[in-house]
């Protein structure tokens, strides 16, 4: 074993189901999709009583198979998609000729993109979901209120604080909240005790950043060792609190629950009827298998999702099924962002431990002078592994070879840090998710097609919180900083809005309890439901919703009316 | 996109012909490990060509003071790395070679190897390739770089040499204090 090679005490393996449903068993539920939404929405059900098969396109991961290490990581994309086998395109406007480029990263395998996630875990405050009417639409967007607020959503994020296991004390501006946190948060870093330090200079009130990874013994796993390797790459100790070992266990202890790993899902079925009757997948081997289910849930992610209804069109329905409205695969979102950078002179060490310890949300909301549409949130974080920060995060201007370069990397890898303005991005009705007309990924099945251009607020808002994050930067004493200009976004790990939930079915995809509005036995839980973006931390929510969804799915099945 | 780096995105997938390296079809990236650490002789590059590539990789980071890419064995991990997961990319570095001795003799009339150039001519053959934005260019580096800070499986970063010269440390558990900030607040 080379010599930096973990030396914990080995996991108990997590067991893998043990019921196995045949395809022509009418299961009750089919979950497209085991992540963050797909785990919480296969452990609420089948804890109800209900038979349930996930079917995901990735393996079935164990802590053996995530490693320090940043090359075959990175190269392979060992955790998420790739886009040899999943190509799509992308194009600014509908105007403009779409190209193949990568365009969308998420998770592929069990557990979903939670595997490989940051965890930062915050949750939606009373005015994500009343924007529209409390601050005002904007023109050329699809801005509007949630059909659900606040106060409806606040029992099930204490439900995932509870289940999945989120750290983190209350803080200035937090919404109510039911029930305390259920573990102290991080201790914070050189990053966060920065940030803290800025922070106060400029009047703020810096708190501790919720995070879904434990900091005590919780529920059978271990505290957080800090060893630095969250973004990009899967757990050794079983900290994170992602799907993968939290949900999907529980789904899987049930003894109703079958997770199907390696199952591509290419389309939903549905009868004479206009009903769901199962879905159609490819296994390992690339075998088409109908599995037949009473009801279907995609949770496939906001980019999955949109593509996999529009790849389900049949006669009865021509645009894709759930599609009436025409509104799947509209009002994409990511979450945009200002970025600086800072050199600073002593030792952050920012790659030892988790990307964020603590938080300002003190431009969460705007002043109304500004004339910007929405808000968001900072950390400092330095989550660069060694060779990407070399390859790309070094000053503007610096030598990039011989003895300078040398004497430049030497002094600054541990003393540079990022401070990350995470903001809000409109719904725009024009950027979406379609189909490629012609181009089909190594399936045959019709691939990605991304439209995307940031609304002008947005990219005043990206600029806005570029400049006060250079401030907190300055305010924390760097000695040097930077910012790049913000460019519209053509890529992101965010993606949200493509069947946004609402009251009306002209306007809308699904329904304030996530059925579709068309098809009565098709439900839509992850980040596609969104109807606004948040300030920049999706997941906390996307699970709030799931354990809502799943709550309602099971008193729906329950009472019949499905 | 916010969370997944933007920058170690860009760094992946825009670095110019970097990206070659990167987009290689590398199925078998962990065959490279099982091979490393015994690198007794090259499976792949010529002597000539590891000299040159080992003469050129030191340009980037060189050897003063402190130990540089020589010391880290990238020349072995781009060895291990044509054998196996970077395959795909032999062509692009036998012809990024032969361009690195055209330019060799056009400093010294000649010369049929990079590496026997004196330093100041070594150094004038890497800049004039930086300058005509040369694939190659971007290639080296980004070997080099990965070749120093890559798991020292894979036959670089020889006893953590390339660690040791950013400040890296990969141990599997840290605690407070992390840095100066966070002792000191």
């Amino acid at each position: 074993m080379p010599d930096h090679t973990h030396d914990h005490p080995p996991l108990t393996p997590l067991q893998q189901s043990t019921v196995k449903y045949r395809p022509e068993d009418e299961v009750d539920f089919v979950v497209v999709g085991s992540g963050a939404a797909g785990g919480v929405v296969a452990k609420e059900l089948s804890t109800a009583g209900f038979r349930v098969v996930v079917l995901e396109q990735g393996p079935w991961r164990t802590e053996k198979d995530f490693v320090h290490d940043e090359l075959k990581t990175w190269n392979e994309n060992l955790l998420t998609n790739n886009w040899k086998d999943s190509p799509n395109t992308f194009r600014k406007t509908e105007k403009d000729k779409a190209n193949v480029k990568p365009s969308v990263l998420y998770g592929r395998g069990v557990g979903g993109t939670s595997v490989h996630f940051s965890a930062n875990f915050w949750r939606f405050r009373e005015i994500d979901f009343k924007e529209a009417s409390v601050k005002g639409t904007v023109p050329g967007t699809g801005l509007v209120d949630w059909p659900i607020t606040y106060q409806e959503l606040e029992p099930y994020y204490t439900k995932v604080d509870w289940e999945v296991g989120v750290a983190g004390a209350p803080g200035p501006y937090d919404p109510p909240r039911s029930r305390p946190y259920p573990m102290p948060p991080h201790p914070a870093k050189s990053t966060g005790a920065l940030l803290e330090a800025g922070a106060k200079k400029l009047g703020w009130k810096p708190f501790p950043a919720p995070m879904a990874i434990v900091s005590k013994l919780y529920q059978g796993r271990s505290a957080c060792a800090q060893c630095g390797f969250c973004l990009g790459f899967g757990c050794e100790v079983r900290a994170k609190s992602s799907a993968l070992v939290t949900v999907i266990p529980a789904a899987v202890a049930t003894g109703k629950c079958e997770v199907r790993p390696n199952s591509y899902v290419r389309k939903v079925e549905t009868d004479a009827k206009g009903r769901a009757t199962g879905v159609k997948y490819f296994d390992a081997n690339k075998q088409e298998i109908y599995q037949r289910a009473k009801a279907v849930v995609v949770c496939a992610n906001g980019a999955e999702t949109p593509r996999l209804l529009l790849n389900s069109k049949s006669n009865l329905f021509p645009n894709g099924l759930a599609n009436s409205s025409g509104v799947v695969g509209k009002y994409l979102m990511f979450n945009g962002g200002g970025y600086s950078n800072g050199v600073f002179e002593h030792e952050v060490n920012g790659y030892k431990g988790i990307v964020a310890t603590r938080l300002v949300w003190d431009l969460y909301e705007l002043d109304p002078k500004l004339g910007l549409s929405g808000g968001g949130g900072f950390d400092f974080r330095f989550a660069d592994t060694p060779i990407n920060f070399v390859m790309g995060s070094l000053p503007p201007d610096s030598p990039t070879w011989g003895s300078a370069f040398k004497k430049l990397v030497e002094n600054t890898y541990n003393r540079q840090l990022s401070c990350y303005g995470h903001t809000t991005s409109l719904p725009v009705a024009t950027n979406s998710i379609s189909l490629d007309p012609s181009l089909k990924d190594a399936w045959g099945v019709p691939a990605i097609r991304m439209t995307y251009q940031d609304h002008p607020n947005d990219m005043k808002l990206y600029q806005y919180f570029a400049d006060r994050g250079e401030e907190l930067l300055k305010a924390a004493g760097a000695k040097q900083t930077w910012k790049a200009k913000p460019e519209s976004q053509d890529f992101s790990v965010h993606l949200l809005g493509t069947c946004r939930m609402g009251n009306d079915p002209k306007t809308s995809v699904v329904d304030k309890y996530n059925r579709t509005h068309d098809v009565k036995n098709l439900f839509v839980v992850d980040g596609s439901s969104l109807v606004t973006s948040g300030r920049g931390q999706p997941t906390m929510t996307i699970q709030a919703l799931a354990f809502r969804a799943g709550d309602n799915i099971a008193g729906f099945a329950k009472r019949r009316e499905i | 996109m916010t969370d997944v780096s933007r920058r170690a995105f860009l760094a992946a997938a825009g670095a110019g012909a970097a990206a070659i390296w990167l987009t290689a079809e590398s199925r078998d990236v962990i065959a490279a490990s099982r091979h490393a650490m015994q690198a007794t002789r090259f499976q792949v590059l010529s002597g000539a060509d590891a000299a040159d590539l080992e003469a050129a990789t030191s340009q980037i980071v060189p050897t003063d003071d402190t130990p540089g890419a020589r010391e880290a064995r990238v020349v072995y991990f781009i060895d291990r790395a044509l054998a196996t997961f970077a395959k795909d990319q032999k062509k692009s570095v036998e012809s990024g070679l032969k361009e690195l001795r055209k330019r060799a003799a056009k400093q010294v009339r000649g010369a049929k190897s990079f590496a026997a150039l004196p330093n100041d001519k070594q150094i004038a053959v890497i800049a004039s390739m930086e300058k005509d934005k040369h694939e190659f260019f971007f290639a080296l580096r980004y070997m080099t770089i990965a070749g120093m800070l890559s798991n020292p499986e894979y036959g670089g970063n020889y006893n953590k040499t390339g660690w040791k010269w950013i400040g890296f440390d990969d141990r599997f558990s840290w605690a407070t204090p992390f840095g100066w900030y966070d002792r000191n607040a």
